[in-house]
Protein backbone atom coordinates (compact mmCIF):
# COMPACT_ATOMS: atom_id res chain seq x y z
CA UNK A 1 0.00 0.00 0.00
CA UNK A 2 1.48 3.48 -0.83
CA UNK A 3 1.73 6.11 1.59
CA UNK A 4 -0.31 8.59 2.15
CA UNK A 5 0.37 11.75 1.35
CA UNK A 6 -1.49 14.82 2.98
CA UNK A 7 -2.08 18.59 2.53
CA UNK A 8 -0.16 20.51 4.90
CA UNK A 9 -1.34 23.76 6.29
CA UNK A 10 -1.39 25.97 9.43
CA UNK A 11 -4.08 26.60 12.33
CA UNK A 12 -4.54 26.57 15.93
CA UNK A 13 -0.88 27.19 16.08
CA UNK A 14 0.07 24.18 14.86
CA UNK A 15 1.00 22.45 11.34
CA UNK A 16 -1.43 20.37 10.09
CA UNK A 17 -1.52 17.57 8.05
CA UNK A 18 -5.06 16.45 6.05
CA UNK A 19 -5.05 13.25 4.20
CA UNK A 20 -8.62 11.53 2.12
CA UNK A 21 -10.57 15.01 2.74
CA UNK A 22 -11.34 18.07 1.64
CA UNK A 23 -8.55 20.40 3.73
CA UNK A 24 -11.31 23.26 3.39
CA UNK A 25 -13.57 21.57 5.72
CA UNK A 26 -11.06 20.18 8.18
CA UNK A 27 -10.08 24.13 8.44
CA UNK A 28 -13.10 24.80 8.62
CA UNK A 29 -13.89 22.67 11.71
CA UNK A 30 -10.75 23.46 13.06
CA UNK A 31 -11.66 27.47 13.03
CA UNK A 32 -15.36 27.01 14.78
CA UNK A 33 -13.19 24.90 17.71
CA UNK A 34 -10.24 27.93 17.73
CA UNK A 35 -12.91 30.39 17.20
CA UNK A 36 -14.59 29.22 20.47
CA UNK A 37 -12.09 28.53 22.82
CA UNK A 38 -8.86 29.95 21.97
CA UNK A 39 -7.90 31.69 24.80
CA UNK A 40 -5.40 34.08 22.44
CA UNK A 41 -8.82 35.39 21.15
CA UNK A 42 -10.53 37.91 23.49
CA UNK A 43 -13.76 37.60 21.72
CA UNK A 44 -13.34 34.02 22.20
CA UNK A 45 -16.38 32.49 23.86
CA UNK A 46 -14.09 30.97 26.49
CA UNK A 47 -12.01 34.02 27.12
CA UNK A 48 -15.80 35.72 27.49
CA UNK A 49 -16.56 33.20 30.22
CA UNK A 50 -13.00 33.63 31.91
CA UNK A 51 -13.85 37.88 32.00
CA UNK A 52 -17.21 37.26 33.11
CA UNK A 53 -18.01 38.54 36.92
CA UNK A 54 -21.21 36.49 36.66
CA UNK A 55 -21.47 33.58 39.26
CA UNK A 56 -23.93 31.62 36.18
CA UNK A 57 -23.67 32.02 32.51
CA UNK A 58 -25.48 30.61 29.43
CA UNK A 59 -23.16 29.30 27.05
CA UNK A 60 -23.06 27.56 23.58
CA UNK A 61 -24.03 23.82 22.87
CA UNK A 62 -20.37 23.49 21.57
CA UNK A 63 -18.91 25.13 24.34
CA UNK A 64 -21.26 22.70 26.94
CA UNK A 65 -19.88 20.16 24.94
CA UNK A 66 -16.43 20.53 25.36
CA UNK A 67 -17.09 21.09 29.27
CA UNK A 68 -18.87 17.98 29.86
CA UNK A 69 -16.07 16.11 28.01
CA UNK A 70 -13.10 18.02 30.30
CA UNK A 71 -15.58 17.50 33.32
CA UNK A 72 -15.49 13.60 32.26
CA UNK A 73 -12.05 13.42 31.86
CA UNK A 74 -11.04 15.30 35.01
CA UNK A 75 -12.69 12.15 36.98
CA UNK A 76 -11.36 9.75 34.52
CA UNK A 77 -7.79 10.78 34.96
CA UNK A 78 -8.22 11.41 39.14
CA UNK A 79 -8.03 15.11 38.87
CA UNK A 80 -4.62 14.97 36.92
CA UNK A 81 -5.87 16.85 33.33
CA UNK A 82 -7.77 19.48 35.25
CA UNK A 83 -9.92 22.26 33.30
CA UNK A 84 -9.69 24.80 36.36
CA UNK A 85 -5.52 23.92 36.23
CA UNK A 86 -5.80 24.16 40.09
CA UNK A 87 -7.45 21.30 41.34
CA UNK A 88 -11.19 23.23 41.94
CA UNK A 89 -13.08 21.25 39.13
CA UNK A 90 -15.60 20.44 42.29
CA UNK A 91 -16.76 24.25 41.47
CA UNK A 92 -17.75 24.01 38.32
CA UNK A 93 -21.32 22.86 37.42
CA UNK A 94 -23.04 22.61 34.04
CA UNK A 95 -26.59 21.92 34.26
CA UNK A 96 -27.99 22.03 30.62
CA UNK A 97 -26.50 25.08 28.89
CA UNK A 98 -26.23 27.01 31.96
CA UNK A 99 -22.69 26.97 33.73
CA UNK A 100 -21.94 27.68 37.03
CA UNK A 101 -18.81 28.54 38.92
CA UNK A 102 -16.76 30.86 40.63
CA UNK A 103 -16.58 34.39 39.42
CA UNK A 104 -12.96 34.48 38.75
CA UNK A 105 -12.36 31.03 38.96
CA UNK A 106 -11.00 30.75 35.20
CA UNK A 107 -11.25 27.67 32.65
CA UNK A 108 -8.60 26.26 29.87
CA UNK A 109 -10.01 23.95 28.00
CA UNK A 110 -6.74 23.06 25.94
CA UNK A 111 -6.78 19.71 27.39
CA UNK A 112 -9.70 18.50 25.19
CA UNK A 113 -10.34 20.92 22.49
CA UNK A 114 -8.04 20.26 20.12
CA UNK A 115 -8.46 16.30 20.36
CA UNK A 116 -11.80 17.07 19.71
CA UNK A 117 -11.22 19.05 17.30
CA UNK A 118 -9.43 16.57 15.55
CA UNK A 119 -12.18 14.08 16.15
CA UNK A 120 -14.93 15.78 14.42
CA UNK A 121 -12.07 16.49 11.37
CA UNK A 122 -11.49 13.37 10.85
CA UNK A 123 -15.19 12.21 10.78
CA UNK A 124 -15.62 14.90 7.85
CA UNK A 125 -12.89 12.67 5.64
CA UNK A 126 -14.51 10.92 2.51
CA UNK A 127 -12.38 7.78 2.76
CA UNK A 128 -9.62 6.74 4.61
CA UNK A 129 -6.89 8.99 6.24
CA UNK A 130 -6.13 10.97 8.48
CA UNK A 131 -5.92 14.20 10.54
CA UNK A 132 -2.99 15.22 12.50
CA UNK A 133 -2.69 18.36 14.24
CA UNK A 134 0.55 19.46 16.15
CA UNK A 135 1.30 15.59 16.11
CA UNK A 136 -2.22 14.43 17.83
CA UNK A 137 -3.95 12.78 15.04
CA UNK A 138 -7.25 10.63 14.41
CA UNK A 139 -7.20 7.81 11.30
CA UNK A 140 -10.05 6.52 9.33
CA UNK A 141 -7.93 3.34 7.89
CA UNK A 142 -4.40 1.98 8.69
CA UNK A 143 -1.83 4.96 8.77
CA UNK A 144 2.16 4.37 9.55
CA UNK A 145 3.25 7.16 12.22
CA UNK A 146 6.82 8.41 13.07
CA UNK A 147 7.33 8.46 16.95
CA UNK A 148 9.26 10.73 18.93
CA UNK A 149 13.08 9.60 19.40
CA UNK A 150 12.79 7.31 16.38
CA UNK A 151 10.77 4.13 15.32
CA UNK A 152 7.38 4.02 14.00
CA UNK A 153 3.97 2.08 14.35
CA UNK A 154 0.83 1.62 12.50
CA UNK A 155 -1.91 3.31 13.78
CA UNK A 156 -4.91 0.81 12.78
CA UNK A 157 -8.16 2.71 14.14
CA UNK A 158 -8.41 5.19 16.80
CA UNK A 159 -5.89 8.33 17.57
CA UNK A 160 -2.44 8.61 18.83
CA UNK A 161 -1.36 11.62 21.03
CA UNK A 162 2.06 12.60 22.12
CA UNK A 163 2.68 15.21 25.24
CA UNK A 164 5.23 16.33 26.96
CA UNK A 165 7.89 19.08 27.09
CA UNK A 166 9.81 18.36 23.90
CA UNK A 167 8.22 21.20 22.30
CA UNK A 168 7.03 23.85 24.43
CA UNK A 169 8.76 23.29 27.58
CA UNK A 170 6.93 22.50 30.64
CA UNK A 171 3.83 23.41 29.93
CA UNK A 172 1.60 20.37 31.31
CA UNK A 173 0.55 22.00 35.06
CA UNK A 174 0.60 19.39 38.00
CA UNK A 175 -2.67 20.37 39.40
CA UNK A 176 -1.12 19.51 43.12
CA UNK A 177 1.06 22.06 43.34
CA UNK A 178 -0.09 24.32 40.68
CA UNK A 179 3.17 24.47 38.98
CA UNK A 180 4.50 22.85 36.00
CA UNK A 181 5.08 19.47 36.21
CA UNK A 182 8.66 18.36 36.57
CA UNK A 183 8.08 15.08 34.94
CA UNK A 184 10.56 11.95 34.59
CA UNK A 185 9.47 11.85 31.20
CA UNK A 186 10.02 13.84 28.32
CA UNK A 187 7.63 13.25 25.88
CA UNK A 188 4.64 10.25 26.26
CA UNK A 189 2.65 8.74 23.26
CA UNK A 190 -0.54 6.90 23.62
CA UNK A 191 -2.76 5.11 21.19
CA UNK A 192 -6.87 5.66 22.13
CA UNK A 193 -10.28 4.70 20.60
CA UNK A 194 -10.32 8.50 19.63
CA UNK A 195 -7.87 11.07 19.07
CA UNK A 196 -9.18 12.81 22.65
CA UNK A 197 -9.20 9.53 24.56
CA UNK A 198 -5.34 9.52 23.43
CA UNK A 199 -4.67 12.81 24.10
CA UNK A 200 -5.91 12.64 27.66
CA UNK A 201 -4.22 8.89 28.03
CA UNK A 202 -0.68 10.44 27.20
CA UNK A 203 -1.13 13.59 29.32
CA UNK A 204 -1.84 11.67 32.33
CA UNK A 205 0.56 9.22 31.83
CA UNK A 206 3.07 12.03 31.17
CA UNK A 207 2.04 13.68 34.58
CA UNK A 208 2.05 10.55 36.70
CA UNK A 209 5.86 10.24 35.76
CA UNK A 210 7.25 7.04 37.59
CA UNK A 211 3.67 5.78 37.34
CA UNK A 212 2.30 6.51 34.09
CA UNK A 213 3.26 2.91 32.33
CA UNK A 214 1.20 1.16 34.43
CA UNK A 215 -1.77 3.91 34.57
CA UNK A 216 -1.78 3.04 30.90
CA UNK A 217 -1.56 -0.18 31.36
CA UNK A 218 -4.44 -0.96 33.92
CA UNK A 219 -6.69 0.77 31.63
CA UNK A 220 -5.17 -1.30 28.41
CA UNK A 221 -4.22 2.12 26.82
CA UNK A 222 -0.58 1.36 24.92
CA UNK A 223 2.12 3.74 25.85
CA UNK A 224 5.53 4.51 24.78
CA UNK A 225 7.70 7.01 27.27
CA UNK A 226 10.11 8.49 26.09
CA UNK A 227 12.41 9.54 29.05
CA UNK A 228 14.64 12.55 30.17
CA UNK A 229 18.10 10.49 29.22
CA UNK A 230 16.61 9.09 25.95
CA UNK A 231 15.61 6.24 27.45
CA UNK A 232 12.41 4.56 26.02
CA UNK A 233 9.95 2.64 27.65
CA UNK A 234 7.10 0.51 26.57
CA UNK A 235 4.03 -0.33 28.85
CA UNK A 236 2.91 -4.28 28.05
CA UNK A 237 -0.08 -3.09 25.69
CA UNK A 238 2.14 -0.85 23.47
CA UNK A 239 4.98 -3.82 23.73
CA UNK A 240 2.68 -6.61 22.40
CA UNK A 241 0.39 -4.86 20.18
CA UNK A 242 3.75 -3.48 17.85
CA UNK A 243 5.99 -6.89 18.52
CA UNK A 244 6.91 -8.06 15.32
CA UNK A 245 5.70 -11.85 14.58
CA UNK A 246 7.91 -13.83 13.00
CA UNK A 247 7.19 -15.12 9.88
CA UNK A 248 6.23 -18.95 9.81
CA UNK A 249 8.99 -21.09 8.65
CA UNK B 1 -75.07 27.10 106.32
CA UNK B 2 -71.63 25.73 107.05
CA UNK B 3 -72.79 22.34 105.58
CA UNK B 4 -73.43 24.25 102.48
CA UNK B 5 -69.86 26.24 102.34
CA UNK B 6 -68.36 23.03 102.70
CA UNK B 7 -69.83 21.21 99.86
CA UNK B 8 -69.32 24.15 97.95
CA UNK B 9 -65.31 24.46 98.51
CA UNK B 10 -65.24 20.49 97.61
CA UNK B 11 -67.27 21.45 94.08
CA UNK B 12 -64.71 24.51 93.66
CA UNK B 13 -61.46 22.22 94.53
CA UNK B 14 -63.07 19.58 91.88
CA UNK B 15 -64.11 22.20 89.30
CA UNK B 16 -60.59 23.29 89.37
CA UNK B 17 -59.12 20.03 89.39
CA UNK B 18 -61.52 19.12 86.17
CA UNK B 19 -60.18 22.08 84.99
CA UNK B 20 -56.40 21.73 85.36
CA UNK B 21 -56.94 17.80 83.98
CA UNK B 22 -58.23 19.08 80.80
CA UNK B 23 -55.68 21.86 80.56
CA UNK B 24 -52.84 18.92 81.12
CA UNK B 25 -54.80 16.65 78.67
CA UNK B 26 -54.54 19.54 75.68
CA UNK B 27 -51.40 20.72 76.65
CA UNK B 28 -50.06 17.05 76.28
CA UNK B 29 -52.01 16.46 73.27
CA UNK B 30 -50.74 19.61 71.46
CA UNK B 31 -46.91 18.90 72.19
CA UNK B 32 -47.12 15.39 70.99
CA UNK B 33 -49.36 16.40 67.92
CA UNK B 34 -46.38 18.90 66.94
CA UNK B 35 -43.54 16.63 67.92
CA UNK B 36 -45.42 13.63 66.02
CA UNK B 37 -45.51 15.85 62.98
CA UNK B 38 -42.09 17.37 63.45
CA UNK B 39 -40.37 14.37 63.72
CA UNK B 40 -42.43 11.52 61.53
CA UNK B 41 -44.14 13.54 58.88
CA UNK B 42 -47.23 11.49 57.17
CA UNK B 43 -45.69 12.62 53.75
CA UNK B 44 -42.67 14.37 52.42
CA UNK B 45 -43.05 17.97 52.18
CA UNK B 46 -39.68 19.11 50.08
CA UNK B 47 -39.79 18.45 46.18
CA UNK B 48 -39.39 14.99 45.22
CA UNK B 49 -35.92 14.14 44.08
CA UNK B 50 -35.86 11.48 41.22
CA UNK B 51 -34.21 8.16 42.50
CA UNK B 52 -32.11 7.64 39.53
CA UNK B 53 -28.18 8.34 39.71
CA UNK B 54 -26.84 11.68 39.61
CA UNK B 55 -26.53 13.09 35.95
CA UNK B 56 -22.80 13.60 36.43
CA UNK B 57 -22.75 9.59 36.91
CA UNK B 58 -24.99 8.69 34.18
CA UNK B 59 -22.50 10.51 31.83
CA UNK B 60 -19.66 8.83 33.34
CA UNK B 61 -20.93 5.72 32.43
CA UNK B 62 -22.31 6.54 28.57
CA UNK B 63 -19.35 7.86 27.60
CA UNK B 64 -17.30 4.94 29.01
CA UNK B 65 -13.59 5.19 30.72
CA UNK B 66 -10.84 5.93 27.96
CA UNK B 67 -10.44 3.54 25.57
CA UNK B 68 -6.95 1.87 23.66
CA UNK B 69 -6.77 2.20 20.32
CA UNK B 70 -5.56 -0.27 17.77
CA UNK B 71 -1.81 -0.16 16.82
CA UNK B 72 0.24 -2.96 15.01
CA UNK B 73 4.00 -2.71 13.54
CA UNK B 74 4.52 -0.52 10.65
CA UNK B 75 4.47 -1.69 7.27
CA UNK B 76 5.87 1.43 5.25
CA UNK B 77 7.05 4.46 5.29
CA UNK B 78 5.85 6.66 7.89
CA UNK B 79 3.08 9.10 6.35
CA UNK B 80 3.35 11.59 8.97
CA UNK B 81 4.76 11.96 12.81
CA UNK B 82 3.48 12.42 16.39
CA UNK B 83 5.08 14.95 18.65
CA UNK B 84 4.35 17.40 21.07
CA UNK B 85 2.81 20.64 19.71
Amino acid sequence: MKAATGERFRAMGCDIVVAGGDPATVAAVLERWEAAFSLFRPESELSRVNASPARVLGVSSLFTRALEVALDMVAETEGLVDPTLCGRWHEVVLSGRLLSRPPGLALDLNGVVKALAVDEAAATLDGPGFVSVGGDLAVRGPVDVALPAGGAIRVVSGGLATSGTASRGAHLVDTATGRASESCWEQVTASGATCLDADVAAKAGFLLGERGPEWLETRGIPGRFVGRDGEIVENGAWHYATEAVPACT
Amino acid sequence: MKESSRIERARRRARTAKVSLGALTALVFGVAFVGAKTHAPGHNKGKAQPLGAPSSFERAVRRSALQGGQIAPPAQPPAVSSSTS
